[in-house]
């Protein structure tokens, strides 16, 4: 690839990615640093590694058998419920908190707090996992089931997926311990589950320190770092294991007699984080009144308000929120516009430069991933917040860039693996046909990729709209839908901000829908 | 080549669209007023609408969120503080403001329509005004006790009522700012004492820490709590949605603290850009209009005038109503930060 492509496409990373965590650092003074080995703030990060760790686990039991039986089996609605099984990653975890909160008042603390997040996170293992299942060559198991039937093919397809279901496992880790509204939100009584991204949160009052909120961070940054680079590393591990020549798709697995109660699992997994959460949405939009002054209602009288308070919560939310769903539509969609070619570049060459060169640029885009929003928020402040760029600042430009800067790094991720399942040869032949870097990647690179770069565009887009931690600080990321559903949480007005809410996952999940039904491909969101 | 076509239609053909779009979206626009409003924005947004439409000024404004708190337009104010493009702050509550105001954050304004507020709500230096109250309050469901059953701050620790009592976590918002005033009313000692008890009757169960105030108000409406210390606004919301609870205004006996009130506060930025219409907006904010529509509302905030117009359910506090806490709001504004890192390291471990 052109040199010149990749410093542009470096350059522009590095200003909207890079920039706001360099103006960070550089606030960071020594006496900042004191503090962090203490007993407290190794307790709390001992505390976020557990609850990680265990999130993951969790996300991985669940998700590794959900790909399985989606990818490979004959369990019905096996494509629906493929396509379904996304839908708990997209709904913000706080909702899917808020949800078994009230239906299981008892359930509260870590428990609560590692199974909801693994719950939210399981898809993240099940996608990868089906789609290293996808990839095992239909004569290796055939081989297998002639020699053991169903166990021995699953004594051979395991190793042969781990790296990637751990790959997902790693991320599900990632998002776990950088989330803290979940552990504030259902361990309120009883010994207090607090995790380290509240200290973050907490110690940006410190205004004597501007530097703190920084150096605190570090440790959750490298725990998260810590936890990718082994993620990559296994993905890059699972891409070649099943990589074959002469690829043969294999028939889906007959389950016999576990075929319903396999059905029963899947459906299950989508209804737990999923379909409860919604219907709860639903049933909350049309917040049913029990009196009427000192009356009680009949249950028709009390469904017939409540369709009434749903038709009119929608109304209210729509009529309130339409400029800002607008405005979250447009900022995530320019974002993963930009997004996907961006990361598609950046992907390339970090999967066709050999050495420390690739690994040093891989680790790089990584930052924004592994730094808390809010720092990066408040870095976005401290870049543009000038005299210079005021206009800028002040625009609704600042939401794309921000988001840019922000997730791009999830559509290099998604680039990068793909670039390693195309054949370098058909470029390396476009060049000496005379084909230069910009044509070769428009006429070589991308067609190949049409499916991951899609992949890319929904998951930047999705990952925008729902992006709630880094709308707080900037003025343009304020006039976004969720940040107005959770400024109505606080009201009270229980049914204007689930309505609100229907709408913003409707409004999530409509580009993913409209590409299955328009294409009828999934997403490679995976290589 | 029939497929890079395809490819540059999915991702190229868009973008432009987008951009353009994006331009409509009216962000390069110069208003001639920016306003950070930390008040409710379903409560707020309408009334500012109204001064907008009076006013014919274009008017931004910007919320906070109830995962912050406040802290996040604080927060903003400070980090755009090498240049300011917010020009009047309206706070709903006032230890963070008087906090900005102590940095050099804010500038002087006196404005009239504030004559006749209590000097206690007022800066001496006018660099901010508090209107508009809320009170500390208890929550009851009645269906599950008597109102009468509670009536001071201690009953919070009483073992009657291990399991069935809460209140939101003292980090953010009007329990941090009041947690903060406790030290000031108590002493050091005595606040640190009754706050290390409420911790670990956290610790042990028996009483429940919330994330915020609103949903320590959802479980008391709910039956999940009996009873638990918040805002009137949100005791109102759950009142007003016909669930069945009733409001206690804590610490009124002899010798006791009485009730903390917390007032909105309006602030003029210091180095605000555009001063003469953010002056025109504080006074607007600061009239008994817009203290009558803001009692009149779903918030139930209370008027800190005697004779502002108010709805039945709003009751009056000073000598024709309940006892306020006696509270330095400078003082509480000075320590906040202190304070907090404190509460910090207590709730947080």
């Amino acid at each position: 690839m052109s040199r010149s492509l990749v410093v542009t496409a470096l350059v522009a990373y590095a200003i909207l990615g890079l920039a706001p965590l360099f103006a960070m650092a550089l606030r960071v003074e020594p006496a900042d640093l004191a503090g962090l080995l203490d007993e407290r703030t190794l307790s709390l990060l001992g505390r976020t590694f557990q609850l990680g760790l265990v999130a993951a686990a969790i996300a991985f039991t669940l998700g590794l058998p959900f790909g399985f039986l989606v990818a490979r089996t004959d369990v019905p609605g096996a494509n629906a419920l493929r396509t379904l099984g996304v839908l708990p990653l997209l709904i913000p975890p706080l909702f899917i908190a808020m949800t078994w909160c009230v239906l299981l008042p008892e359930f509260r603390g870590a428990p609560a707090t590692m199974s909801i997040l693994g719950l939210s996170t399981f898809p993240l293992v099940a996608v990868f996992s089906a789609r290293a299942f996808e990839r095992i060559d239909a004569r290796q198991e055939e081989a297998a089931l002639v020699a053991g039937g169903l166990p021995a093919v699953l004594r051979m397809e395991l190793p042969l997926v781990l790296p990637a279901a751990l790959a997902g496992a790693c991320l599900a880790f990632a998002f776990a311990v950088n989330d803290f509204g979940v552990p504030d939100y259902v361990s309120s009584v009883g010994a207090k589950f607090n995790v380290y991204a509240d200290e973050v949160m907490f110690t940006w009052k410190e205004i004597q320190q501007p530097g703190k909120p920084v150096a605190t961070a570090l440790p959750l940054i490298l725990l998260t770092l810590g936890t990718l680079i082994p993620a990559l590393a296994l993905r890059r591990k699972g891409a070649m294991a099943t990589l074959a020549g002469g690829f043969r798709r294999p028939a889906p697995l007959r389950l016999g007699a576990w075929r319903w109660p396999a059905f029963a699992f899947a459906l299950g997994l989508v209804v737990l984080g999923a379909g409860v959460p919604i219907a709860r949405l639903f049933w909350e939009g049309g917040n049913m009144p029990r009196h009427v002054g000192n009356a009680e209602l009949s249950t028709t009288e009390a469904l017939s308000a409540g369709w009434t308070t749903l038709r009119d919560s929608f109304g209210l939310a729509f009529e309130r929120a339409r400029n800002d769903l607008k405005n979250s539509l447009l900022f995530s969609a320019a974002a993963a516009l930009v997004a996907a070619p961006l990361g598609l570049i950046l992907g390339h060459a970090i999967e066709r430069s050999r050495g420390w060169k690739g690994r040093a640029l891989e680790l790089t885009t990584l930052l924004p991933l592994a730094a808390p929003a809010i720092l990066f928020s408040i870095g976005i402040i401290a870049v543009w917040n000038h005299d210079t760029t005021a206009r800028l600042y002040d625009s609704a430009w600042m939401g794309p860039m921000l988001l840019i800067g922000r997730f791009t790094v999830f559509a290099v991720l998604i680039s990068s693996g793909a670039v390693a399942s195309l054949n370098p040869v058909l470029e390396e032949a476009a060049e000496i046909g005379g084909a230069g870097p910009i044509r070769r990647m428009v006429a070589i690179v991308a067609p190949a990729l049409r499916g991951a770069l899609a992949g890319a565009f929904v998951l930047v887009f999705v990952l925008a709209m729902r992006d709630l931690d880094s709308a707080i600080l900037v003025p343009a990321m304020n006039k976004t839908a969720i940040f107005r559903a959770f400024n109505g949480v606080h009201f009270g007005r229980d049914s204007y901000v689930a309505a609100l809410s229907l709408l913003l996952i409707f409004a999530v999940v409509f580009p993913g829908l409209l590409w299955t039904l328009l294409t009828k491909r999934r997403l490679e969101v995976l290589p | 080549m029939h497929r890079p076509q395809r490819t540059s239609r999915l991702f190229g053909a868009p973008l432009p669209w987008l951009l353009a779009l994006l331009s409509l979206a009216g962000g390069c626009s110069e208003p001639d007023l920016v306003v950070y409003c930390a008040l409710d924005q379903v409560h707020s947004e309408d009334l500012i609408r109204e001064f907008a439409r009076e006013s014919g000024l274009d008017v931004r404004v910007e919320f906070d969120t109830e995962a912050t708190k406040t802290v996040g337009l604080v927060g903003r104010i400070r980090e755009e503080s090498s240049r300011t493009r917010c020009d009047v702050f309206w706070n709903n509550e006032i230890a963070n403001t008087v906090a900005l105001a102590s940095e050099g954050l804010l500038q002087p304004y006196d404005s009239p329509a504030a004559s006749e507020i209590p000097e206690t709500f007022r800066d001496p230096e006018r660099r901010w005004t508090g209107f508009a109250a809320r009170a500390r309050v208890f929550i009851v469901n009645t269906d599950l006790m008597d109102p009468s059953e509670v009536d001071s701050m201690d009953d919070l620790l009483d073992p009657k009522w291990a399991g069935k009592v809460g209140m939101a976590r003292p980090l953010t918002g009007t329990t941090l700012t009041h947690m903060t005033a406790l030290f000031q009313m108590l002493g050091e000692e005595a606040a640190r004492g009754y706050l290390t008890e409420v911790k670990a009757a956290n610790d042990r169960g028996e009483l429940d820490l919330t994330s915020g105030n609103a949903t320590l108000m959802k479980k008391v409406r709910d039956g999940v709590l009996h009873w638990g210390w918040t805002d009137t606004d949100d005791y109102y919301v759950a009142k007003s949605d016909d669930y069945p609870v009733a409001v206690v205004y804590p610490d009124q006996g002899e010798g006791e603290l009485g009730t903390m009130v917390i007032p909105n506060t309006v602030a003029l930025l210091a180095g605000a850009p555009h001063p003469e219409a953010a002056k025109a907006f504080i006074d607007w904010a600061l009239s008994k209009e817009v203290e009558a529509e803001l009692a009149a509302s779903r918030t139930m905030q209370i008027p800190v005038r005697a004779d502002v117009p108010r709805p039945e359910h709003v009751p009056n506090f000073g000598p024709d109503g309940y006892r306020a806490m006696d509270v330095d709001f400078q003082g509480v504004g000075e320590e906040l930060v202190e304070r907090h890192t404190w509460l910090k390291e207590t709730f947080v471990e």
